[in-house]
């Protein structure tokens, strides 16, 4: 093992450590840049070992961080941004959740699917997990605990919904893994449609079916209206406009009508409307969207511009040559080298967000995936799930810990434990079907422009 | 695990002085003027979806425009913010962690993770600006924007405000673990 090697885990190491101290990730990773290249330069001096790094190289940061300013496809990032804050203060989940109670109101479970709906719909809106599941709980939960459901049931529900966010498209994160990986945003949205729409399936079959199996766990309310046409057009009304939307982002990339920037700004514009229809838009709302739009984006960004700076210099240190090396050197078939860097993601996804996962990880193992023959947007959905999965997952999944946020006091968390169980398991059969029928996701980006 | 907004973060309510009161004002009032770049890149980018299909004419200072607010947005936004504590943290530990021990590894992370990250782009981005000025670079698309150094400083003001405001936390994370107990 060279020097270079060694320093290269010791930084893999010192990140770990460190963001554990609670001080922001992306000045960890900025930070342990400057001084992994001040070590490397000692190391080479005073040392006399081969290490490659030093200052001349590391300003490049400066280059990179331009690469990103300097970057249409990412423009969209901001844009999705503010089309889902935009989208959760229009009233749409409310108007959807008054209308689909009363559709639903005679179903077993009718409910929880009507969470479950509104939370593919809006998934494919926000794609961050904290907004999606703090908005479905406020709306749903206390709704379900009233008329009975079982906790379990309800909160497992709202966890694993929310989660679908990041990988229904249009998703921020979708957006990011292109660009790191030099893939068209389309071909992924296009890719990650269906295995999403799978999981959703999924998700809502187990509730019907449990609900039937369980009469207790989520009984039907006695005042519940019967459905009339009057019924049925008012919900076509309310789930077209954020259904519409939807649709028209989608459909504008897939016939390559619009690109992936240009749909997100007028998804934007979309939903700007539809807030404004529904009389919920004012100058407040306005300027609180656009704050709230400066926040997220910055945030996300610093650890962008941090994963940059930390990228470049582990790649300096020859760490990617490292991560290469090991990944290969593993004593599996091809698939098996996939299904053990899954498993690897799955577990970092328990103390690292998608960020920076899908920033320093991601672009360390799709190199060695492409080289083995994987399609690798097939791949990166299986990525994309695996993360989406481990969000879900206790003790310290993030859905989890956002639904405790909001939750009365009343729920212990072994509950929210309890519930999130069976959607684990049906995230896993989702992800073995990804694994199995490469075609769910390869077919339809086949099929588009 | 990750920081939640609102409830009590030790890092908001470490005690004020005059200097950190005037900076946090003036990053928080900057970093809500630039959030209306927003507004305007969403009113441009349909502005020229609607050009180029109505009279089939895309322009590239419209692209360029949009990449240029959205540099401006995210980059002036860092300090926005660093000043309201957003940037995320993992608190699993952290959150029982004693105020006192949270000032320390702010200070400690501060000063030799943070500070040097924005020093190393402060130095790094002088002579890629003044290169850029030097040679009166211009965009290379056809039609493309003038005054390329003009957005590659962005990217140096966004960092210096936002040095600006990491001072302005050090100053109170000084004050707390410092000066305190004399008082």
């Amino acid at each position: 093992m060279s020097a270079g090697d060694v320093l290269s885990l010791l930084m893999f190491a010192a990140f770990i450590l460190l963001i554990f101290s609670g001080f922001p990730v992306a000045w960890v990773l900025g930070g342990l840049a400057v001084v992994f290249t001040a070590i490397g330069i000692i190391a080479r001096v005073d040392f006399d070992l081969p290490v490659f790094v030093s200052w001349d190289y590391s300003t490049l940061v400066v280059d990179r961080s331009w690469d990103i300013m300097n970057n249409w496809v990412l423009v969209a990032l901001p844009m999705f941004i503010f089309m889902g804050l935009m989208l959760d203060r229009s009233g749409i989940a409310q108007r959807l959740m008054h209308d689909f109670v009363r559709l639903f109101g005679g179903v077993r479970g009718g409910l929880a699917v009507t969470i479950a709906l509104i939370g593919i719909l809006l998934a494919a809106s926000t794609g961050i997990i904290g907004a999606s599941v703090v908005l479905l709980a406020l709306l749903g939960l206390p709704q379900m605990l009233d008329h009975g459901y079982k906790p379990e049931l309800a909160t497992g529900t709202i966890c694993a919904v929310g989660t679908l966010g990041i990988l229904v498209p249009p998703s921020i994160m979708l957006v990011l893994m292109a660009d790191r990986l030099a893939m068209p945003v389309g071909d992924l949205f296009l890719g990650a449609l269906f295995p999403g729409l799978v999981l959703g399936g999924l998700f809502v079959g187990y509730i019907l079916v449990y609900a039937y199996l369980n009469p207790d766990a989520a009984p039907v309310p006695d005042d519940y209206e019967p459905v009339d046409v009057a019924l049925v057009v008012s919900v076509l009304i309310a789930v077209m406009a954020p259904a519409g939307l939807i649709v028209a982002v989608l459909g504008s990339i897939f016939f390559g009508i619009a690109t992936p920037t240009e749909a997100a700004g007028v998804g934007a514009f979309g939903a700007l409307l539809l807030a404004l229809f529904n009389r919920q838009l004012d100058l407040a709302v306005l300027r609180e969207v656009c704050i709230e739009t400066t926040r997220t984006t910055a945030y996300i960004f610093a650890i962008f511009l941090g994963a940059t700076a930390y990228s470049l210099v582990l790649r300096g240190l020859g760490g990617d040559e490292l991560i290469k090396g090991l990944l290969i050197g593993l004593p599996f078939e091809p698939v098996g080298i996939v299904i053990a860097i899954l498993f690897f993601t799955f577990l970092l996804g328990f103390f690292l967000d998608w960020i920076e996962i899908t920033l320093i990880i991601l672009p360390l193992v799709s190199p060695v995936v492409a080289e083995l023959g994987f399609d690798l947007i097939w791949f990166t959905v299986l990525f994309a799930v695996c993360l989406q999965t481990s969000f879900l997952t206790p003790p310290v999944g993030f859905a989890i810990f956002y639904l405790k946020g909001v939750t009365p006091g009343d729920i212990p968390v072994g509950t929210i434990y309890r519930g999130v169980i069976p959607f684990i398991l049906l995230q896993l059969l989702g992800l073995a079907l990804i694994f199995v029928f490469e075609d769910l996701v390869l077919w339809l980006p086949d099929k588009a422009y | 695990m990750r920081t939640c907004r609102g409830t009590s973060n030790p890092v908001l309510e470490l005690p004020h002085n005059r200097f950190s009161r005037w900076v946090d004002r003036l990053v928080i009032h900057i970093g809500e003027y630039v959030s209306w770049v927003w507004l305007l890149l969403l009113g441009i980018i349909v502005l020229n979806v609607l050009m180029r299909y109505l009279l089939s004419e895309g322009r590239i200072e419209f692209e360029e425009i949009q990449w240029h607010l959205y540099s401006l947005g995210f980059l002036l936004g860092l300090s926005y913010s660093y000043t309201r504590d957003a940037h995320v943290r993992v608190d699993v530990i952290r959150e029982r962690l004693s105020p006192q021990t949270q000032a320390w590894i702010e200070l400690y992370g501060t000063l030799f993770l943070l500070l040097p990250f924005i020093m190393l782009v402060v130095v790094a981005s002088v002579p890629f600006i003044a290169y850029s000025f030097a040679t009166s670079e211009v965009s290379q698309a056809p039609g493309g924007l003038p005054f390329r150094w003009l957005i590659k400083s962005v990217l140096l003001i966004g960092f210096l405000v936002l040095l600006l405001s990491v001072i302005s936390r050090l100053s109170r994370v000084l004050y707390f673990l410092f000066a305190r107990g004399s008082s």
